[in-house]
């Protein structure tokens, strides 16, 4: 499913510095697998996850997800990739904070065009499954962290995606919140989902629906 | 030099594309030398990234360029109001030795320009984007009759001297004129106008049997024969006037500009055309062009043959 091959990823700040993020890593995760990429902050978990969501491009290796080389993608069909493949749940959410609930769900499907009951469709099981159905027409900021957050997943499945990526989803969580994610993402492996997680919160290790956990350290999968 | 604003916007622009062209071709040359998509290297990443940054400055400079070709020829007709016996731009052009090859030259590099800026959409149609090294290619030939292009047209700007008397277009284009030009008029007009309609039968042949090479080629000698034909007979029925055959001076207001409608419809017509004979295309794209080449080919036949049909029905004579 995704296959990250001799990836090696450095930012160049300036001729003088330049910072290796990813150094000639591999690493294969299979479809319907959750993964969780554990490891300190700076050690590369965010980078290894723009590459598979082709937010960025390697420096040199091969990033592929169903037999696709998406590191070679030009700009435009990148952003259909991820339109059509992969649901982003960010640290901060990355919410509109002025707009409601119900649009920030709709956003990916937007480019889409969809028909009127189709997404009418998507959004009332979306919300319902992520029981934030009674907030529809709240604005974003005046939300809780928790509410944010379920927001924030809703709108990250309602294209339904292969992929979900979660880039320290918990950070701004408090505990009693952060167990509440977990569980959903214990219904989102069920769904079967291929899912990968970065973060350096000890509550997602040695979950029983785990399938792997994989150490992050200087660029470096251990 | 001649220094009208028209010129100096020119002029500036000019410098512009210039530095940015220079730029674009020495990535065009690494790009189109090094190009291999298949490879996963650092090299290649680094060409990818400096591929579209490339692309997007020639894009830029093809997308101002092709439509002030247009504002070249206002530009012309603006200075002849200025040297003494100019009517129109084709006494600007006659002005100084450059002037004629440099409007050839930017016919060819028009069409040029904009070939390379229908291959680019093209390529970035596909994800493999297979003409890449074909249009880095291209820009690395046309960069050398676009910087021509530009030196020339300072040349001839400089050249231009407002005191001198410069010949008309009515001396220029005329059966009596010395000049290569006069050559054309020894075709007899029935067999221009069988020549003019003949090749446009077989484009609207070509287009229903859908052969897109001969359909390409059919247009090729269709600019040529439409602008003969546009010379020797249409234009004097824009005229009313069997003298004159000027090809500059509908373009002014006293021909209510129509010498814009009848060039764009022409060269769109054909141009498109060029685009279905030798850009491998999807069909959608393909059937999209032929259309449009074949509307505008059509609104052009239809435009210009209105001129003396109208005259006739008016006057129950020919010219």
């Amino acid at each position: 499913m995704i296959n990250l091959k001799n990836v090696t990823k450095s930012y160049e700040i300036n001729k003088n510095n330049k910072v290796t993020a990813l150094d000639n890593i591999n690493l294969n995760i299979k479809e319907g697998e959750l993964v969780v990429l554990k490891g300190a902050s700076g050690s590369g978990k965010s980078t290894i996850l723009s590459l598979i969501a082709a937010l960025s491009k390697p420096t040199s290796g091969e990033v592929m997800v169903d037999e696709k080389q998406i590191s070679k993608l030009p700009d435009n069909f990148a952003s259909i990739y991820r339109r059509d493949n992969i649901g982003f749940i960010f640290q901060k959410y990355n919410l509109i904070p002025t707009l409601s609930v119900k649009e920030n769900i709709l956003l990916p499907l937007v480019p889409l065009n969809p028909d009127e009951e189709d997404v009418k469709e998507k959004l009332d099981a979306v919300m319902q499954r992520f029981n934030i159905s009674h907030k529809e027409d709240a604005i974003v900021r005046n939300l809780s962290g928790g509410e944010q957050q379920r927001v924030a997943i809703a709108r990250a499945n309602v294209n339904n995606p292969k992929i979900i990526i979660a880039d320290e989803p918990t950070a701004n969580l408090d505990e009693k919140l952060s167990i509440h994610f977990v569980e959903i993402l214990r219904e989102l492996k069920a769904s079967n989902k291929t899912i990968v997680v970065a973060t350096h919160d000890p509550i997602f290790f040695d979950l029983d629906f785990v399938d792997r956990e994989i150490k992050v350290h200087n660029g470096k999968i251990l | 030099m001649i220094l009208m604003p028209e010129v100096l916007t020119i002029l500036i622009l000019n410098a512009i594309f210039a530095l940015f062209a220079i730029i674009a071709f020495v990535l065009s040359i690494k790009i189109f030398l090094k190009w291999d998509l298949s490879s996963t290297s650092k090299s290649q990443y680094k060409l990818e990234k400096q591929s579209f940054l490339t692309a997007t400055i020639i894009k830029y400079i093809f997308v101002i360029k092709v439509p002030l070709f247009l504002f070249f020829i206002f530009t012309l007709d603006k200075i002849s109001t200025v040297l003494t016996g100019a009517m129109c731009a084709a006494g600007v052009v006659d002005a100084t030795q450059y002037g004629t090859y440099l409007l050839i030259l930017k016919i060819i590099n028009i069409y040029m320009f904009a070939f390379w800026l229908v291959l680019h959409s093209v390529d970035m149609k596909y994800e493999n984007q297979p003409f890449t090294k074909t249009k880095f290619g291209l820009f690395i030939l046309a960069f050398f009759p676009f910087i021509i292009e530009l030196i020339i047209e300072v040349v001839m700007f400089s050249a231009i001297d407002v005191s001198k008397m410069v010949s008309c277009c009515g001396t220029l284009y005329s059966s009596s004129s010395t000049s290569y030009i006069s050559n054309i008029f020894s075709i007899e007009t029935p067999l221009l106008l069988s020549m003019f309609y003949g090749n446009f039968f077989l484009i609207v042949l070509f287009y229903f049997f859908k052969n897109r090479y001969l359909y390409a080629v059919a247009n090729i000698f269709f600019v040529i024969i439409s602008l003969i034909s546009l010379i020797v007979f249409f234009g004097t029925y824009i005229y009313e006037l069997p003298t004159h055959h000027c090809p500059f001076c509908f373009l002014q207001k006293d021909y209510f500009y129509v010498g814009y409608i009848i060039y764009i419809f022409l060269f769109i017509g054909t141009f498109r055309a060029l685009i279905v004979g030798f850009v491998e295309l999807y069909p959608k794209d393909k059937d999209k062009n032929y259309k449009i080449s074949m509307l505008f080919n059509f609104l052009y036949v239809i435009l210009v043959s209105a001129y003396p049909a109208i005259y006739y029905i008016k006057n129950g004579v020919w010219l």
